[in-house]
Order: structure tokens, then sequence, then C-alpha cells
């Protein structure tokens, strides 16, 4: 294998590494300041993706289509948050998790009625369509790198918006103690609601750009749910650093086992098992680190409750 | 045995920049009751969960029986015959008064992969549950659940948890809390008679409960021990009445 | 008897008239979908030993309800072609005996509930729900990627599994089996939630520092109950690959876990009859509401919500008189 090709397998890694990071962000926000597990956070990916998709095709623009895909699942967070999430905060995570489950259903159901079952693609925009030459001689798509440059924005932003604006204070006041900020005058039914459409907008961004490279469809979320999930117990509950590490980890191992794993078991087998073995494991990969996570340190990376 | 059941020997545990136990020595000798006294965040309840064992120490040793403890976990110092009751009644609030009992007697027996028998059809924890219930003054509450119990029923249920476990030491953490005055009456003759049972170390607030029972009192003033003595000496100590009683020496 | 114990009694009979009335009627369709019920239910029983009496929130529950189909898929197939399922240690065949394969399946997913229980049980609350998850997705994965079974397209055997003395084609025939399985798991949970170990179970979940202050220590209750709740889940899953003749990586998805979970929930947690309550009433609206609209589920989403906003004691709870959980 060419120092080339690992490059490349780098750079896939860290593209997919950014974009788990868009979910678990928003995922782990919510856990941390409202103490809430949201399965549906997977179907806000879907609606991110399917806004941009009908919005592109019908304007002609793709980045209308990702404007939409923001507003769409911020405003899907909203609303969910308002009607159903909101009854949820004060029960145990068991009503959570069906709830949650049970806005997976409605979600993708009427996502299947409205669009249907095929997938649908959308096309690269003009400006990112072409690849870009990087320093010793890789070729890499403008899109994938634009992906990771979003990633590393939206990092920045969150690390700011957390640890330097007012909203963030209120944030972190609200994951210490929540009557406190209520009693301080803070709405927290307010605050709650633009958290949730705060890491909704992620997960629809997420959503769009994961569905602009492969494709769009009901049931492109859930997969993508769960691997946040991975990434969150690996980097720690509630803690945006550790969803940033936990997530550049998971798809760096993701990509790197899946792309040289068989090749390395076909240096001591046959082929063809090597490929079996070698895709099987690789597959395996991220939950066995995560096991191995779980083994030295139940709480996460950088989390501080177990 | 004459030597002390329970030695405690330069016990330190910090969270953070806070020295929750300094350095406290003490110990618990057969037929005592050793009050441990002091203002709110002195660090006793931390001082009972390290000799419990729910939280770890961060130097020191604990001595039972003459054996070291450090390295056994709480379940396994709970068998070891050291019942604790909470500040808080930690009941299982769907049981029944009994089934409460039933577990603490299953608990201390260390059976409790046992996966057929119908455990209210097994007199070896029925028995001594209605027996330890009668003697914590519960008769006939057996079958009401433990959250329907009034506030003074669920003190006693956690005496009688605690007795159900047949321990060599009791550490029980304000037993007092919230009683009335005739509630707390009553509760101090039954604590006096469990010193017949096995040696107490009694947190407590309820200082006529305190003065009434104790044999030795020890003060903790943020985390350290700064007298150890009898009531009387205890009352006469000027470090005492100026730290913790408020008073000028 | 107790109130409790005559709706338990009362749904299980319930369902036995159903598979009845059907057989006398000449509707072989209706015994299978309440052969299904009652499968689900089995799996539904496993899942709440954990989840209804032990508070612990599994959402992970397709792996050992995969593992079970797997195991009876892999055996059977085995039987058909001849060649041994291994060979070292030492070597095996493969089966189509009920018997042989029921037992083999259990021990399986107890092996996997062990390792998964030992590794999620390390961990509480939210964690323990999506670590679970992740692990199940894991074998999930594998069973896509490993190509000796199928891989994606999944495994067909052409034959149903044998039981001595019984035509297991005939409808009511595998029903009864599987209904005399559902009966006998009943019953086991019956008596372990009433048992000393489910009197340690209940303790660690509605009181775990009581339990550790009694001398209880919660993980090995816990992980005893998870790996029992597994082989019982298992079990319900050889039976559904023998009921499709079919098993495929679906059965191990996220998705089946969830559902595993509505059968309990929707009957009622931590209620005995509970699974087979919510099991039937689950296969009953997806026959119902599959009428209505082939976008069903979005009702049952819908219906799900509404239960678990404002009727949380499940339909067992609501027979039981309303009272909540």
């Amino acid at each position: 294998m060419s120092a080339l090709l690992v490059a490349e397998q780098v750079l896939n890694g860290l593209q997919y590494g950014m974009m788990l990071f868009l979910m678990a962000a928003g995922l782990t926000l919510v856990f941390g300041v409202m103490g809430l597990i949201n399965l549906a956070h997977g179907a806000l990916y879907m609606t991110g993706a399917f806004a941009c998709a009908a919005v592109a095709a019908a304007t002609g623009s793709f980045w209308l289509g990702l404007a939409a895909s923001l507003a769409a699942a911020a405003s899907a967070g909203a609303l969910v948050e308002l009607a159903v999430i909101r009854r949820l905060y004060a029960r145990d995570h068991l009503d959570q998790v069906l709830a949650t489950f049970a806005l997976i259903l409605v979600f993708s159901e009427t996502t299947r009625w409205l669009f249907g079952s095929f997938p649908l693609y959308l096309s690269l925009p003009e400006a990112l369509s072409g690849a870009v030459d990087l320093p010793g001689g890789l070729v890499y798509p403008a899109f994938r790198l634009a992906i990771i440059g979003i990633g590393f924005a939206v990092a920045v932003f969150l690390f700011w918006l957390i640890g330097r604006t007012r909203l963030g204070i209120r944030i972190r006041a609200g994951e210490a103690d929540r009557e406190m900020i209520a009693a301080l005058g803070v709405d927290i039914g307010r605050l709650y609601t633009l958290v949730f459409a705060l890491g909704a907008a992620l997960a629809g961004l997420a959503g769009a750009l994961v569905g602009t490279i492969q494709s769009v469809q009901v049931g492109m979320g859930e997969p993508v749910l769960i691997l946040a999930f991975v990434v969150i117990v690996i980097g720690g509950i509630g803690s945006i650093r550790g969803a940033l590490v936990g997530a550049l980890v998971v798809g760096m191992t993701d990509t790197l086992g899946k792309a040289f794993l068989p090749q390395l078991f076909a240096l001591a087998m046959e082929p063809s098992a090597a490929r079996a073995v070698g895709s099987a494991l690789a597959s395996m990969l991220i939950y066995i680190l995560m096991a191995a996570v779980l083994i030295v340190r139940p709480q996460g990376l950088f989390g501080a409750r177990a | 045995m004459n030597g002390p059941i329970l030695e405690v020997e330069g016990l330190q545990k910090s969270f953070g920049a806070l020295k929750a136990t300094d350095e406290v020595t003490l110990d618990l000798r057969p037929g005592e009751i050793h009050a441990l006294i002091g203002p709110n965040g002195a660090g006793k309840s931390t001082l009972i969960k390290l000799i419990t064992g729910e939280i770890a120490a961060d130097a020191g040793r604990i001595r039972f029986e003459g054996q070291a403890i450090d390295t056994v976990d709480a379940a396994g110092r709970a068998r070891l015959g050291l019942a604790r009751s909470f500040q808080v009644s930690q009941l299982v609030p769907d049981f029944t008064a009994l089934e409460n009992v039933m577990l603490a007697v299953q608990g201390a027996s260390g059976e409790s992969f046992r996966f057929l028998r119908p455990a209210l059809a097994d007199p070896a924890l029925t028995e001594p549950a209605a027996f330890h219930l009668a003697h914590a003054g519960l008769s006939g509450r057996e079958r009401v659940a433990a959250a329907a119990l009034s506030h003074g029923e669920r003190r006693r249920l956690e005496i009688a948890m605690a007795l159900a476990m047949r321990p060599r030491a009791f550490l029980l953490d304000e037993p007092m809390a919230g009683m009335g005055a005739d509630g707390a009456r009553d509760l101090t003759a039954l604590l006096s008679d469990l010193r017949t049972e096995a040696p107490i170390l009694l947190v407590e607030h309820d200082m006529d409960a305190v003065f009434a029972l104790a044999d030795r009192v020890s003060v903790l003033v943020y985390g350290r021990v700064i007298a150890t003595g009898s009531v009387a000496e205890i009352r006469a100590d000027p470090e005492v009445r100026r730290s913790y009683l408020g008073e000028e020496a | 008897m107790n109130r409790a114990a005559i709706i338990d009694a009362g749904l299980f009979a319930a369902l036995v008239a159903v598979a009845l009335v059907a057989q006398a009627a000449g509707e072989p369709f209706v015994i299978t979908l309440a052969t299904k019920a009652a499968i689900f239910a089995l799996a539904g029983v496993g899942l709440n030993l954990v989840l209804g009496y032990g508070g612990l929130v599994s959402f992970g529950h397709a792996a050992f309800f995969g593992i079970g189909g797997y195991v009876a898929g892999i055996l059977a197939s085995h039987a058909m072609s001849g060649a041994p399922v291994a060979t070292f240690p030492f070597t095996m065949q493969g089966t189509n005996e009920m018997l042989a394969i029921w037992p083999m399946a259990m021990a399986v997913a107890g092996l996997v509930a062990l390792a998964i229980g030992a590794l999620s049980l390390r961990t509480s609350g939210v964690y323990f729900i999506m670590v679970t998850l992740a692990f199940a997705q894991m074998l999930y994965y594998f069973a896509i990627s490993w190509p000796a079974y199928g891989g994606e397209d999944g495994l067909s055997f052409y034959v149903r599994n044998t039981f001595p003395g019984l035509n297991t084609f005939d409808p009511i025939q595998f029903f009864a089996i599987v209904a005399v399985l559902l009966g006998l798991a009943l019953g086991l949970s019956a008596l372990i939630v009433r048992s000393r170990f489910g009197l340690a179970l209940r303790a660690a979940r509605a009181a775990p520092g009581r339990a550790v202050a009694v001398g209880i220590r919660p993980f090995g209750i816990r992980l005893t109950a998870f790996v029992i709740s597994g082989m019982i889940t298992g079990l319900a899953g050889a039976l559904y690959a023998d009921l499709n003749r079919f098993v495929s990586p679906a059965m191990l998805s996220w998705h089946m876990s969830g559902e595993i979970m509505v059968f309990v929930i929707l009957g009622g947690v931590g209620r005995l009859a509970g699974p087979l309550a919510g099991a039937g009433a689950y296969i009953l609206l997806e026959h119902l509401l599959g009428g209505v609209s082939e976008y069903w589920q979005a009702l049952l989403g819908l219906l799900l919500l509404v239960i678990v906003l404002f009727a949380p004691g499940g339909i067992v709870g609501m027979l039981n008189g309303g009272r909540g959980r």
C-alpha cells in the first residue's frame, strides 16, 4: 500500500469523523443539558437530507437546499421538542427511549409516504464538484474537503458558543443545576427548545452533506445514530470535546480498518478467506474499541459520570 | 474478644481541595454506643461511607474484628457484619415491610442465587424477618408496603433491617432524623437496647438522644476529630464548647 | 388467585383460544399469526426479566433473538447439506432436531449475553442503553459481512425442524410447541421473580444502595438475570427462524430490538403477561392498521406516543384497573 493511498484513507476517515461529530454533538448536548436520550436524532438527520434533496431539485441550487436542510431540521426539532420531548424530561429513560422510538416510526413512514422508498440522489454543487490537488500529489474530491472544513468550523463554533457566550453559560449552568438557573429567571423552556433545535440543525446539516455524497433514503439516520452513540460512549456523555475526539477516533478506526484490514490479513491467509475475515473484523472494529474503553474507563474518555 | 470491634486509623479523604476526612482515628468497643457528633458539613456522613466501603479512602486503615478490611468492598463488609442504616431511608418502596427485612436476612446469608422457591415460602427468610420486625416494634405491619409506612415506622424499619443482618457492629446514620419528640423517645429506648446485640457507632444530631445513649462521644469538625471522651468530658471540653457548641470558652 | 394472576392466565387462554378457533374454522393463516405473537411474546418475556424487574433498559435484545435464529438456521442448513458445522476442536454435525437445536441456541445466546452483559453492566442509565444497542449493531454488521451463511441475503432452510411425535409442518402442532414453551417461560419467570434471586434483582433496581448495604452485589445479580434473559430471547429466535424457515440480519437489527421493547412496554413493564398482551396487540395492530395503510407504522408510532405519554401502565395496567407502574 502506498503512502498516497494511506493519506487518502486518512482524509476519508477525517471526513467521516467530522460527520459523526455533527451528529454526536447534538446528541451529547441534549443529553448533557436536558438529561434526555433521543433516538429520533437520526430522524432529524434524515429530515435534513430530504429537505436538501427536495429544495435542491426544485430550485436547482444545492446551497438553497443546504440552507433548507438546516431550517427544516431545526424547525422539526423545535416542533418535536414542544409537542413531545418536553413531556419526557421528567420521565425515566425507558419512556424516553420508547417515545423517541415511536417518533422514528412516525418520521420514517411519513417520509416514505411523501417521497417513496427509492433513494434520491443529489448532485454536487458546481463549485465543489471537482478535485483538489494536495501537496504530495494527492488528488482529493473538493466536496469531501469542504465537509472536513465544515466540521472543523462547527467544532470551533460550538466551543465558542459553549465557552464564551451568554447562551453557553446558561447551557453549562443548566447541566449543573436546573432549578438554580430557573430561579435566576432564565426561561428554561425556551433554552431547552433552543438547544434541541440547535442539535437538530447540526444533525440536519450532517444528513444533507452525507446525502450528497451517498444517497438520500428512509432509514438512513439510524445506523449513523448508533455510531454516534458509540462516539458518545467513547468520548463521554455531555462533553463536546469528548464528542469531537470520539468522532475522529471512530471515523478513523472504521475507515482505516475497512480499507486495510483485509489487505493485512492477506499477508497471512489466502485472499478470499482474508477478505472475509478482514471485512468482518473491520465491521466490528469500532465496537471492539468501545468495549476496550468500557473496560478501562467506563465513563468515557472525557466523561465525569458513568 | 475484648479488643475494639472496629478500628479506624489515620483515615483521609479529599474531594478536590476539600479535606472531608482528615486523619481520623477512632474505635468502637464491644457493648458501647459511640456517638459521632459535629456541625453540618463536618464530614460525618463521609466517614460513615468510608467505613462501609461505599467510597474509597485516600489513606489510612480500617480494621474490623482485628482484620484489615480496606480491600473488601461494601457488600463484603456488610456480610462480615457491618450493618448500616441510612440518614434518608433507603427502603425498597414497593416491597412490604416484611420483604424489606427478608432482603436483609437474605443478604447477610449470602444466598441470593436461588431461583425457584418463592422467597415468601422460605421460613429461613420469613421467620427471622418477622422476629426482627417485632423487635423493632413493627408487629402487625408486615404486609404494608414500605412506601405506605409512616415516617417513624420507616425509621424503625431501617433499624429492623440492620438488626436482621445479625451484625457485629451497627453504623447508624442519624436514625432519629425527622422524628418528633415522642417518636424520638421511643426510638432512644430501642437503640439503648440494641447495644446488647452489637456496639453502635451513632451519628446523630439529636443531642438529648446522644447524651442519653452514648458511652463515648467523638466530635468531628472540618473532618478532624477534635475530642473523644465520655459525655461529661465532652460537655466540659473547652475546644468543643468553642467550635461546636458555639459558646465563648 | 389474585387479580394479576387471573389476567395473566386469561391472556394466555385467549391466545390458545384464538388458535383453536382458527383451527376449527380452517384458518391456518390466523394460527400462524397466533404463533408469531407467541414467539414475540416469548422474546418479550426474556426482555421483561431485565427490563421490567431489573430496571435494565436493554436496547440490544435483537442480538439474542438473532443469534437464536442463526443457530437454528446454521444447524438446519448443515443437516441439509451434510457438511459438519465444525471440525475443531471436535466434529459437530448439523441437526434438524428441535430438541437439540433449542439448548444449543440458548447456550450460544447465553454466552453472548454473558459477554455483552459483563461489558454493558459496567455502565448504567443511558450509557447502558447505548452500549447494548451498539453491541447488537456489531453483530448485525458481522452477520452482513460474514459471507458463509448468506451475508446480507440471509439463510433459507427448506425443511422445518422436527419434534419427536409431532408434525411440525401442521400449523396447530407447531403452535402447540410454541405455546407450551411460552407457558413454561412465563411460569419460570413467575417463579424467578418471587424467588430469593428475584427479591435481590428487584431490590437492586429500586434501591441499589440498600442492596449493597445488606451484602448483595448488584453486578452479579444483574449479569445472571441478563444471561437468563438472553437465553429465553434466544429460544424465541430459534422458533422464529423455524416459523419462517429463514434467518436474516434483520433479526439482529436495532429495529428488532425496538420491537421487542415495544412488546414489553405496550403490554406493561414488569407485569408477567405484559409481553404477551403487547405482542398480541402488536400483531393485531399490524394486521388491522396494515389494512388501512401501507404506512401503518406511522399510526403505530402515534399510538405508542399516546401510550407512553398518557398510559404508562400499558395494556395490562389498564386491565388491572388503570393503576400505573
